[in-house]
C-alpha cells in the first residue's frame, strides 16, 4: 500500500513537473509600456514604443534570434546574388493576412512600394530608398534588386520595414491603416483607446499553429516608472518595459518578481562639433577624451545598468570585439595636459556642454564637469529642451552635447549616418574622406570577418579624430511577473509574445 | 438676472478668443520645426516635407491661424498628429473621465473639510484646532504624486485591497470603477480639502462672532442647531465660491494624478499630447482647459449674483 501510495505521489509530481514546463492554452497577457503607442501601421510609424505592439501584430519578412542572427519569418529563404545587389526571396505557403487577402509575392511589390510612394511620405523611405526594382517572379518568390550592394538590407527587414500589411486594407484604408492595423501576425488588432489600452486577440488562421498561446494580450500605458512596477508588483501586469535603475538591486532578489537583463543595442555619450569653435582643433578633443574616466563616470551615475563604452557596438554586436571598440581608454591626465599644450591652451579652455532636461544627463555632465575641471578645462553646462537640442544639432549650433542612439541590429545601423560626410545624423558635422570610403566599403563586404576588418580601421581613425566620446552603453531590462513563461528576451528590447504561455 | 447671465456670457467670448490668440501663438514661437521635433532623431527629408505641408507649417502665421480658427468655429479641432484621430473625438473621450473624478475629488473635500473646519472653528485655539489646522497645512503641502505612490504602495501593492491603476467605464463594472477612483480621488480631493477646510474655519470664526449669532445663543439654542441651522448657511458662501473655482484647478493637478494612476482623462492627454509634441492635441485640450475655466467662474458668478442680490445690482445698467 505504502509503495503503491509512493508511486501515485510520483507520477502526480512528474504530471505536474510536465505541466508547468509545457505550453498552456488561454488567459490575457497584460503588458506594461513606459508611453501609448499612437500608430499602429508600420510604414507611418516615427515612435520606438510603437514597435512592442508590431511585433506580434505583423509578422516580418525576417527576424533576428537571440544572437542578432537573420532567421526567417514570411520569407523562408533567400539568395543573394550580383556582388550583394539582388535579393531573391522564397516565400511561405498558406500565409493569409487578418482580413483573409492572401500573403504572397504581389503582396511584398505592394509593401515596398508603398513605403518608396513619396506622395505617401513613409519614415521608412530613408531605410528601402536604395531598392530601384520589385519583381514577382511567381506566387512565391519575389526578387528586389538595390541601386548598389548593402549588406545591413536583411537587418533593415528584420524591423518596421520588412512588417507586411494586408495591400487590400492599406488600399482601402489608406493613412487609416495607423487605426485599423491589418497583417499577417499571431495576433490580430481587436481596439485601441487612446493612453488607455490596445487589445490584441489570438488570429486562428495564423501560419505557425503552435504559436499564440495566449487568447489576449493587453497592452497599458504608463508614463509614471514607478506606477508601472507598482502594477506589476500588484499582480495586475505580466511584464513591464523599462524599470528605474534604482530598483535594479531590489529585483534582483524579489522572490516573485523576475528580472531580465542583456546588454542593449545603443549607445551614449557626447557630440562634440568639429567644423568651428574651439573644437576645430583636434589636440583639444584629445585632452577632453583623456581628462574624462568612463568607468568612473558609469560607476557613478548607473552603477551595474550599463557599461562604459569606446565605440558604437555594444556587446553582443559581432563587431564588439574589435579592440578600438572594446578596449576602455583609462583616464590619462598627463596626456591631457600634454595635448592641450599641443592644441595652444596650456591653462586650459571653457566649452558649453548642451544637456536635455532630466536627472541622468545632469548627473553625467556634472561628473564630466568635475573630471575635465581638474586639467582646466572648464564646463559650462546648459539645460536645451529635447526638440529645441535636435535643432541646434542639425544646424551644428553648438560645441558639445549629450545625446545617443537607440541602437540597430546590424552595426551599419549604429554607425553610417552618424560619421559619414553629409549623414542625416552626423550632428558634429564631420568629414573624413578616408573614413567615407570604410563606411561604404562596409556595406557592400558580406562576410562578418571583412565588415570586421573594415570598422576596425574606421574605429581607428575616429578615436583619434574624436567626433564623438563613447561613454556608455546602456543594458536593457524587463522584468516579468510570476506567471508569464517562455519569454525570451532579444538586445532590440523588443517583446515578442508568440510562444509565450501564462501559468494559472 | 437673465440679463446679467447674458451679459456675463457675452463676456465670455472676448476671453476665449484672447486665450485661442496665446495658445496659436506660443505653439508658433516655440523653438525648433515642430515637424521635426515631432518626427524626432530620425526624420526623413521627405516625411519632413509631407508633415510640413500637411500641418500647413509653410504658410504665414496668420493665414494658419484664420483657418485653424475657421474650422475650431465650426466644430473642427483638426486631427492628432500621432494617431489621426479627430481631435474632438478623442476630447469627447477623455472628459467623461475627468468630470468623474473632479465629481469624486469634491466629495472627498466635503466629506473631510466641512467637518473638520467647523469643529476647527467652534473648537477654536484648542488642540483639535490646532491639529486640524496642521493636517491641512499637510494637505496643501504634500505633493500630489508622491501622495500618489504612497497610496498605491500601501493600499494596493502591500495591502491589496484596491487596484493599483486604471480605468474603467462605469456602465462596464461599476464597482471596479468606484475602486479605481478611490485612490486618484484621494489624492486630488485632500489638496482641495485642505484648501477649503482653512476657509470654512475663518469664515466659521467671523459668522459665529456675528449679532445674530450672539443673540441665538442667548436666546439658549442649542450648540448643534445653531452651528448646523444658523451659522454653516451664511460661512458656507465664501467657501462654494471657491469651490466653484476650484473645479477648473481640478483640472491643473489631474495632469500629474492621471498620470500616476493611469487614469485616462484630460489631464493624461496633456501630458501626453506636450511629450509627444502633438500640437493639435495640445491646442485642443488647452481651449478645453480654458473653455471649462471660464464656464466655471461664469457659473460661480450666476450663482453668487443669485445668493447675493446685492451683487447684480452693483452693475452699471444700460
Amino acid at each position: 500500500m505504502k509503495r503503491l501510495l509512493a508511486l501515485v505521489v510520483i507520477a502526480v509530481l512528474a504530471f505536474t513537473a510536465i505541466s508547468t514546463a509545457a505550453p498552456r492554452r488561454g488567459g490575457t497577457l497584460r503588458v506594461g509600456l513606459n508611453a501609448d503607442p499612437p500608430n499602429m501601421d508600420p510604414h507611418q510609424s516615427t515612435a520606438a514604443v510603437d514597435r512592442q505592439v508590431f511585433q506580434n501584430l505583423y509578422d516580418k519578412l525576417v527576424d533576428i534570434n537571440e544572437n542578432l542572427e537573420i532567421v526567417p519569418m514570411l520569407a523562408t529563404s533567400w539568395t543573394i546574388t550580383e556582388g550583394g545587389r539582388v535579393y531573391t526571396f522564397k516565400l511561405r505557403p498558406n500565409v493569409v493576412f487578418h482580413d483573409g487577402t492572401p500573403f504572397n509575392a504581389e503582396a511584398v511589390k505592394a509593401n515596398f512600394d508603398r513605403m518608396l510612394d513619396r506622395s505617401f511620405g513613409s519614415p521608412r523611405f530613408s531605410e528601402v530608398n536604395l531598392v530601384t526594382k520589385v519583381e514577382v517572379v511567381d506566387p512565391l518568390t519575389v526578387r528586389i534588386t538595390l541601386e548598389k550592394p548593402y549588406s545591413p538590407f536583411l537587418a533593415v527587414l528584420s524591423d518596421r520595414a520588412g512588417m507586411m500589411v494586408s495591400p487590400a486594407a492599406a488600399q482601402r484604408l489608406g493613412k487609416g491603416l495607423a487605426r485599423e492595423p491589418v497583417g499577417t501576425g499571431p495576433y490580430r488588432f481587436v481596439e485601441k483607446r487612446p493612453q488607455e489600452r490596445i487589445v490584441l486577440e489570438r488570429f486562428d488562421r495564423h501560419w505557425d499553429r503552435g504559436a499564440g498561446n495566449v487568447q489576449q494580450i493587453v497592452y497599458r500605458p504608463f508614463t509614471d516608472e514607478n506606477a508601472r512596477l507598482a502594477n506589476l508588483r500588484a499582480g495586475e501586469l505580466d511584464i513591464i518595459d523599462q524599470v528605474a535603475p534604482a530598483e535594479i538591486p531590489k529585483l534582483k532578489t524579489d522572490p516573485v518578481l523576475r528580472l531580465f537583463a542583456r546588454s542593449g543595442l545603443g549607445w551614449q555619450g557626447m557630440w562634440i562639433q568639429v567644423q568651428s569653435g574651439i573644437f576645430s582643433n583636434k589636440a583639444l578633443r584629445q585632452a577632453l577624451n583623456a581628462a574624462i574616466d568612463r568607468r568612473t563616470l558609469v560607476q557613478v551615475v548607473f552603477g551595474e545598468t550599463a557599461d562604459p563604452a569606446n565605440g558604437p557596438f555594444p556587446p553582443g554586436m559581432f563587431t564588439y570585439s574589435i579592440p578600438a571598440n572594446s578596449r576602455i581608454p583609462e583616464r590619462n591626465l598627463d596626456l591631457a595636459r600634454q595635448k592641450l599644450r599641443e592644441g595652444g591652451q596650456p591653462n586650459g579652455f571653457a566649452f558649453t556642454l548642451k544637456v536635455t532636461p532630466g536627472r541622468v544627463p545632469q548627473q553625467v555632465a556634472q561628473v564630466i564637469q568635475s573630471m575635465a575641471g581638474e586639467v582646466g578645462i572648464r564646463v559650462n553646462i546648459e539645460i536645451v529642451e529635447f526638440g529645441a537640442l535636435l535643432s541646434q544639432l542639425d544646424a551644428h549650433r553648438f560645441e558639445a552635447s549629450l545625446l545617443g542612439w537607440s541602437g540597430r541590429p546590424d552595426p551599419d545601423g549604429n554607425i553610417y549616418g552618424f560619421f559619414v560626410t553629409g549623414g542625416g545624423l552626423n550632428n558634429s558635422a564631420y568629414s573624413n574622406p578616408r573614413v567615407d570610403a570604410l563606411l561604404d566599403a562596409a556595406r557592400i563586404l558580406t562576410t562578418p570577418d571583412q565588415r570586421r576588418r573594415a570598422y576596425t580601421e574606421v574605429m581607428n581613425v575616429l578615436n583619434d579624430d574624436l567626433p564623438y566620446l563613447f561613454l556608455w552603453w546602456p543594458k536593457e531590462y524587463k522584468v516579468l511577473g510570476p506567471k508569464l513563461q517562455g519569454f525570451v528576451h532579444i538586445s532590440d528590447g523588443m517583446m515578442r509574445f508568440r510562444n509565450v504561455w501564462l501559468n494559472p | 438676472m437673465t440679463r446679467y447671465f447674458f451679459r456675463r456670457l457675452l463676456l465670455t467670448i472676448p476671453v476665449l478668443f484672447f486665450v485661442s490668440l496665446i495658445v496659436f501663438s506660443l505653439i508658433a514661437l516655440i523653438p525648433g520645426d515642430p515637424a521635426r521635433i515631432m518626427l524626432g532623431e530620425e526624420a526623413s527629408p521627405e516625411a519632413l516635407a509631407v508633415l510640413r505641408k500637411q500641418m500647413g507649417l509653410d504658410r504665414p502665421l496668420i493665414v494658419r491661424y484664420a483657418i485653424w480658427m475657421g474650422h475650431v468655429l465650426r466644430g473642427d479641432l483638426g486631427r492628432s498628429v500621432r494617431d489621426g484621430r479627430p481631435v474632438l473625438d478623442t476630447l469627447l473621450l477623455k472628459i467623461p473621465v475627468t468630470a468623474e473624478l473632479a465629481v469624486t475629488s469634491l466629495l472627498v473635500a466635503w466629506v473631510i473639510a466641512i467637518p473638520a473646519g467647523v469643529l476647527a472653528a467652534w473648537k477654536r485655539r484648542t488642540v483639535i484646532d490646532y491639529g486640524a489646522t496642521t493636517v491641512a497645512l499637510a494637505g496643501i503641502s504634500i505633493p500630489n504624486f508622491w501622495l500618489g505612490i504612497m497610496l498605491i504602495y500601501l493600499l494596493a501593492v502591500n495591502a491589496r485591497l484596491l487596484p493599483p491603476s486604471g480605468y474603467v467605464e462605469p456602465w462596464v463594472d461599476l464597482g471596479r470603477n468606484l475602486k479605481l477612483m478611490v485612490m486618484p480621488s484621494i489624492v486630488l480631493g485632500t489638496g482641495l480639502a485642505a484648501l477649503v477646510m482653512r476657509l470654512l474655519r475663518s469664515s466659521m470664526i467671523e459668522v459665529l462672532s456675528s449679532d445674530y449669532i450672539r443673540t441665538a445663543r442667548a436666546k439658549g439654542l442649542a450648540d448643534q442647531v445653531l452651528l448646523v441651522r444658523h451659522a454653516m448657511k451664511n460661512a458656507m458662501i465664501p467657501v462654494a465660491t471657491i469651490m466653484g473655482l476650484q473645479l477648473g484647478g481640478l483640472l491643473g493637478g489631474a495632469v500629474i494624478t492621471e498620470s500616476i494612476f493611469a487614469v485616462p482623462g484630460v489631464g493624461r492627454l496633456a501630458i501626453e499630447s506636450i511629450l509627444t509634441r502633438d500640437y493639435p492635441m495640445v491646442q485642443g485640450v488647452v481651449l478645453f482647459a480654458a473653455l471649462a475655466v471660464v464656464l466655471a467662474n461664469l457659473l460661480v458668478d450666476v450663482t453668487y449674483a443669485f445668493l447675493d442680490p446685492r451683487i447684480r445690482l452693483e452693475e452699471p445698467t444700460g
